[in-house]
């Protein structure tokens, strides 16, 4: 094996095969990436048998020929490298990178003992990678990090026909997103489950990309993949197990109060207020027309009171938040004004965006929110 | 058609409600006969999780357990993405492991089928891990099952133990074990039926012992250490000897192992390039593997010196079935005159004592106790009239 390659199509390669390396794999091979250049192009994997990755680039293929070699270190070294032509030469059981005055040598470790990778199911549609981007971001930070309730730690993805709804929830939280995509075959519907960390990770890192491709494997397919894709790189990962619990009558359609505040200072002020106690200390909110002040802790310790704008339409209304939740809400929501919507003291509320105070709220992003208890 | 379960010697009981479960689990539906949770017990070497594994291969074989397919000879090996086999060497299992695992079996079984975790260790888990683990078994993924292994039932957390079908392994006789070992193994039938009668029906050990001579030569000693504890002096000796024994027969098997494990490790980082050196978090990774060996290596010593005291006590026990004239079922039959003359020079009730307080120590290692100072204990106590 033999090829040249500039610098940026394999440093840009191997930090996208990079991000399936598990630093304690179930077999040592796992620690490597996969070098091909047995076709017209070279093709780099890395995988942690949940997620498989694969970045594919032109390069002058000089021999060629298929090795193994320590995923890590190939990392370090071509970010290393100046920017010119890189050389990977296979010579006997050693790998040589040279660029210009630059020599490493890389051990090789065992092909054979290298799973097959799953290829990427068949695209299902396509959507603006910022689009996915954002969508998905906004609904990761709900879902859970108990790994011991795996169906929690994921998001769902529900596909009909044009649309694409995510979800994700803690318990204590839960966030729906809808946007449109261009579906490769009409009146194409499917769900999936996806680890919310990895759908982020990946979604996050294909934005170079004008379109991302998604492929759900059908339902009824017995491979449970789905795949992501962009320009020059591939994600294969492996859907979670179990069943999203239902969660559309959780959304309240009707409010008796809605308030609408300004996001940046409401952010500034939830923070500065919770600083002073435990982040799951209930920060406590009374809305009425002359503003909405806020207050956490209790007695003469901790207490913080801030009073900062807002439009108010309905009955005033004192609620408790988790703080840290609230904040993930408001800074997601992604909008100048956010909109909260109540239906009681004691009942979920719902934030929704607004770019102007006046304005509609945006009902494609959702974010509701349980209320906390505390003591008066 | 050959089925992995014919591996598994003298369980035709547990056999029959396997192939049930396996034929119920092919509607995908969960029944009576196929539930999501099982614990196996059994005597040590009555092969518990063996059958676990034989299950684990018959649920996602698309023969029922054929044992020649593809998936079933991953899933003995670890290669199957759909089985996982804990096999804890360390001392216990850690709530981090347990977290580790579910996130991995939080995946849908890759080939639609069954995912099948078998946790050999059962017993081993800490209080917190088993609770890590309770959750999941709790709200399982609904095509994911839990098959662990346990010396008794009493070994596993209650909460566990009451949400899981039960399978209790028996030991299995000497003619199955001798037969096992002449018609798998190619063991010379002599050979077969002495290492099956001084294993007393712990397959592993005894296919191990008739393959190797030095251990052969080791128990050889061992069995000899009775008959050398003349005086206070005598029995401190026997007991460095037990554990030095032990300790050689476990490293014999663990260095290579362990050697071999490291460098790979190391390759897998980049041990050996040039231009730059390993990579960063290598010699963390390494650090982090040779701690793993060691506890492992601690482990297989005491399990080693286990071992030996059970060896120690069929001494015991063939002395006290002399002295009750049962002479016809002697275990160790080539020391026949050995056991004879002490069994004349000792009375019962203190051959008795003696079973009693090996079993003790075996007891005290398996909670933690120092072994060299629990087998000085010992022999002193063996050591008296
Ligand atoms: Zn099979």
């Amino acid at each position: 094996m033999k090829f040249t390659v500039d610098q940026n199509s394999l440093t840009d390669g191997v930090n996208w095969v990079s991000r399936s390396l598990s630093t304690r794999p179930i077999k040592t091979e796992l620690l490597g990436i996969k070098i091909d250049a047995t076709g017209d192009e070279v093709i780099l994997s890395g995988s942690d048998l949940e997620t498989s990755s694969k970045a594919y680039f032109k390069a002058d293929i000089l021999e060629k020929g298929a090795v193994l070699v320590p995923g890590k270190l190939l990392a370090e070294i071509s970010r290393s490298l100046p920017n010119k032509p890189i050389s990977i030469t296979l010579d006997g059981t050693r790998v040589l990178v040279t660029s210009g005055s630059a020599k490493f040598t890389l051990p090789t470790l065992s092909l054979n003992e290298y799973p097959n990778l799953p290829e990427l199911p068949e695209t299902t549609g396509t959507v603006a990678s910022d689009t996915f981007a954002t969508a998905v971001a906004q609904v990761a930070i709900a879902a859970g990090r108990d790994d011991s309730l795996p169906t929690l730690t994921g998001v769902h993805v529900e596909i009909n026909e044009e649309t694409i709804t995510l979800a994700a929830t803690d318990r204590y939280r839960l966030a729906v997103r809808e946007f449109s995509w261009n579906p490769a075959t009409p009146g194409f519907s499917t769900s999936a489950l996806m680890r919310a960390r990895t759908l982020a990770d990946a979604a996050k890192s294909l934005v170079g990309s004008k379109n991302v491709s998604l492929s759900f494997a059908p339902t009824t397919s017995n491979d449970r993949l789905a795949g992501f894709s962009g320009d020059g790189k591939t994600m294969t990962s492996r859907m979670l197990d179990g069943t999203f619990p239902p969660y559309r009558h959780l959304l309240p359609t009707d409010s008796v109060t809605t308030a609408v505040v300004e996001v940046a200072p409401f952010l500034d002020s939830v923070r500065r207020v919770a600083l002073v106690t435990d982040k799951t200390v209930p920060l406590r909110l009374e809305f009425k027309d002359g503003g909405v002040s806020l207050e956490a802790g209790a007695g003469e310790e901790a207490q913080a009171t801030e009073t900062i704008d807002v439009l108010l339409n309905g009955e005033p209304i004192s609620i408790a938040f988790n703080p840290v939740f609230l904040a993930d809400g408001l800074q997601a929501v992604g909008t100048p004004f956010v909109q909260i919507s109540f239906t009681g003291s004691n009942k979920p509320a719902i934030l929704t965006g607004r770019t102007e105070p006046n304005g509609a709220s945006i009902e494609n992003y959702r974010y509701l929110l349980m209320p906390m208890r505390y003591a008066s | 058609m050959t089925s992995v379960f014919d591996h598994l010697v003298g369980q035709e009981h547990i056999i029959e409600i396997l192939e049930g479960a396996v034929a119920a689990s092919r509607t995908g539906e969960e029944s009576q006969e196929m539930t999501h949770a099982w614990v196996f017990t059994g005597p040590p070497g009555s092969g518990r999780s063996s059958a676990a594994v034989a299950f684990a291969q018959a649920l996602i074989c698309p023969n029922n357990g054929c044992g020649t397919c593809n998936d079933c000879n991953s899933a003995k090996t670890h290669g199957h993405p759909d089985v996982e086999i804990i096999r804890t060497e360390g001392l216990s299992i850690k709530v981090e492991e347990v977290r580790e695992l579910l996130t991995r079996v939080a995946w849908a079984p890759s080939m639609g089928g069954w995912r099948v975790v078998v946790m050999e260790d059962a017993d081993r888990l800490t209080e917190s891990a088993a609770n890590a683990l309770l959750k999941a078994i709790e709200e399982p993924g609904t095509r994911t099952v839990w098959l662990l292994c346990a010396p008794t039932l009493h070994d596993v957390l209650p909460t566990i133990r009451s949400r899981c079908r039960h399978l209790q392994l028996r030991t299995p006789s000497l003619e199955a074990v001798t037969n096992v070992l002449i018609n798998r193994d190619h063991i010379a039938p002599g050979m077969a039926d002495f290492a099956a009668r001084v294993s007393q029906g712990h397959i592993g050990r005894a296919k191990y012992l008739a393959i190797n001579e030095s251990v052969r030569s080791s128990r050889k000693t061992i069995m000899q250490l009775p008959l050398q504890l003349g005086s206070l002096a005598a029995a401190f000796q026997a007991a460095q000897t037990l554990v030095d024994l032990a300790t050689a027969e476990a490293n014999a098997v663990s260095d290579e192992r362990d050697e071999k494990e490291v460098e790979k490790l190391q390759e897998a980082y980049g041990k050996g390039a040039t231009g730059r050196g390993m990579a960063t978090g290598g010699a963390k990774a390494v650090k982090e593997l040779e701690k793993e060996q060691k506890s492992r290596s601690t482990r297989m010593v005491r399990d080693s010196i286990d071992g030996a005291l059970l060896d120690i006590a069929t001494f015991y026990r063939d002395a006290m079935m002399v002295q009750s004239g049962n002479i016809d079922s002697m275990i160790n039959t080539d020391m026949r005159e050995q056991i004879e003359s002490y069994a004349a020079s000792s009375p019962s009730h203190s051959t008795i004592n003696k079973i009693n307080a090996i079993m003790e120590a075996r007891e005290n290692l398996a909670r933690n106790s120092a072994p060299l100072v629990t087998c000085e204990a010992l022999m002193c106590q063996l050591a008296r009239k």
